[in-house]
């Protein structure tokens, strides 16, 4: 997932408004818009984008949750008040009173809004190691805290791990659903959910072969994402 | 202390809601309550409140762990609601709110279904052991104890499914009643909501036994 970070520096299709709106070919298998991009980069570099945001926030959310947990049950009642309600029902609000949050904002939120809801099954996976005799052996060996978390931090980052790919698919869907309905960053920048925008009122009625690509994509993505469950 | 820590977010979060940041670009009246919104959002949680509990009732725990449920669980409201936009026939008109219900179920009911089941006591070897009826009792018995706090748990993530679905429907109904109050500034109505969701929250805790 790492390898998807630097997809947020990609740069943005070229414009060719003489080569607009060309059916599929050769050339261009998916075609091109209005402002004669290519759909098929368009598409590319709009999943890229989208994958590569969602694995900074679930980084960010996994890093905060990770300090949350080591925390200990400090303004537990605050945190449980904020996690009762799913991130999207907080940042559709607070996107429609700021008229549209940027990548950078909107990053930070989700990422503070999922590590709330990511810190309670990573504490539970990180009891068997703070409960450990190894862990209290530090602390009466003399060792100071930052000794500790030094030698442990390889440990807690591989428990942290396990839960990357649900943060990693809140994320994304937190993004995707802000800009497919208008609230997500601005139009300068494709992601998954501004092409489903752009193109979801076409869908029913053009053939829109961008549209049913990034709906295909969306789809992919939801179904590879799905946990993985042992038949009964 | 905790409990302290909660209510104090929501006093924020309501102090929030009356001076909301940011100003409306063009004049916007408070809008009406959108009861009919709210009758067509009753009649899927209905079912939603009938159906969940059946059919964690019928599969019990292992439910859980169904590859089908996994996969039904696995789109989340957008594409529910873009699934609806595509395979609507024209001819039936927009999808409307009846369209809306239909996919809040849809989208629900395998997340809910999972939710109940993952909640149900491990059932080996007992009550497992004493027969069908027993085990059927028992999940009864824990399902109904489950259902106050289930509801006061699951109902802020089934109106942000709705206000999701609403969206993209272009419908009025309860959950995009939310974000109607805030493109109007209504500090009241948002007031109202966020009271509501302190209210939600306090009884999944107390249900908790926290």
């Amino acid at each position: 997932m790492l390898v998807l970070l630097p997809a947020l520096l990609l740069p943005e299709a070229p414009l060719d408004p003489f080569r607009g709106g060309l059916p599929p070919g050769w050339a261009h298998p998916l075609g091109t818009d209005d402002l004669g991009r290519d759909a098929l980069l368009r598409l590319l570099l709009g999943t890229a984008r989208s994958l590569g945001f969602a694995t900074a926030c679930a980084l960010g959310a996994l890093a905060l949750a990770l300090l949350l947990a080591l925390g200990g049950p400090r303004l537990r009642g605050a945190r449980s008040a904020l996690a009762s309600a799913p991130p999207l029902l907080w940042l559709l609000p607070l996107a429609a009173a700021t008229g549209g949050l940027g990548w950078l904002p909107l990053g930070l939120l989700i990422a503070g809004l999922l590590a709330l809801h990511l810190e309670p099954p990573l504490r539970a996976n990180l009891q068997p190691v703070l409960r450990s005799p190894a862990w209290s052996a530090g602390q009466v060996m003399g060792a100071s805290a930052l000794q500790r978390l030094r030698s442990w931090t390889p440990h807690f980052a591989a428990r942290a791990a396990l839960l990357l790919p649900s943060a990693w698919i809140g994320a994304l869907w937190a993004e995707a659903t802000l800009s497919a309905i208008g609230l997500g960053p601005g139009p300068e920048q494709d992601s998954l959910g501004r092409l489903l925008h752009e193109q979801l009122p076409r869908l029913a009625t053009d053939p829109a072969p961008l549209g049913w690509a990034a709906l295909a994509v969306v789809l992919a993505l939801a179904w590879g994402s799905a946990p993985a469950q042992e038949s009964p | 202390m905790n409990g302290a820590g909660g209510w104090a977010v929501w006093a924020l979060l309501l102090l929030l809601a009356w001076t909301l940041p940011g100003k409306v670009w063009r004049p916007a009246s408070i809008p009406d309550f959108p009861v009919q919104g709210l009758f067509a959002f009753l009649v899927p949680l209905l079912a939603l409140l009938l159906l969940a509990p059946l059919f964690a009732l019928r599969g019990g725990r292992g439910l859980a762990r169904s590859r089908l449920l996994s996969a039904l669980e696995a789109p989340p409201p957008l594409l529910w609601a873009i699934a609806l936009l595509v395979l609507w026939p024209a001819a039936w008109g927009p999808p409307g709110l009846p369209g809306g219900g239909l996919a809040f179920l849809a989208c629900a009911l395998p997340m809910e279904v999972r939710w109940l089941a993952q909640a149900l006591p491990v059932e080996q070897p007992f009550p497992a052991a004493w027969g069908a009826a027993a085990q059927a009792r028992s999940r009864r018995g824990a399902l109904a104890a489950l259902l106050p706090r289930w509801l006061a748990a699951r109902l802020p993530v089934w109106i942000m499914s709705t206000l999701v679905l609403e969206r993209v429907l272009g419908v009025q109904g309860l959950g995009s009643d939310w974000m109607a109050r805030v493109g109007a500034r209504d500090q009241f109505g948002l007031a109202l909501w966020v009271a509501a969701l302190a209210a939600l929250w306090a009884l999944a805790r107390d249900r908790a036994g926290r």
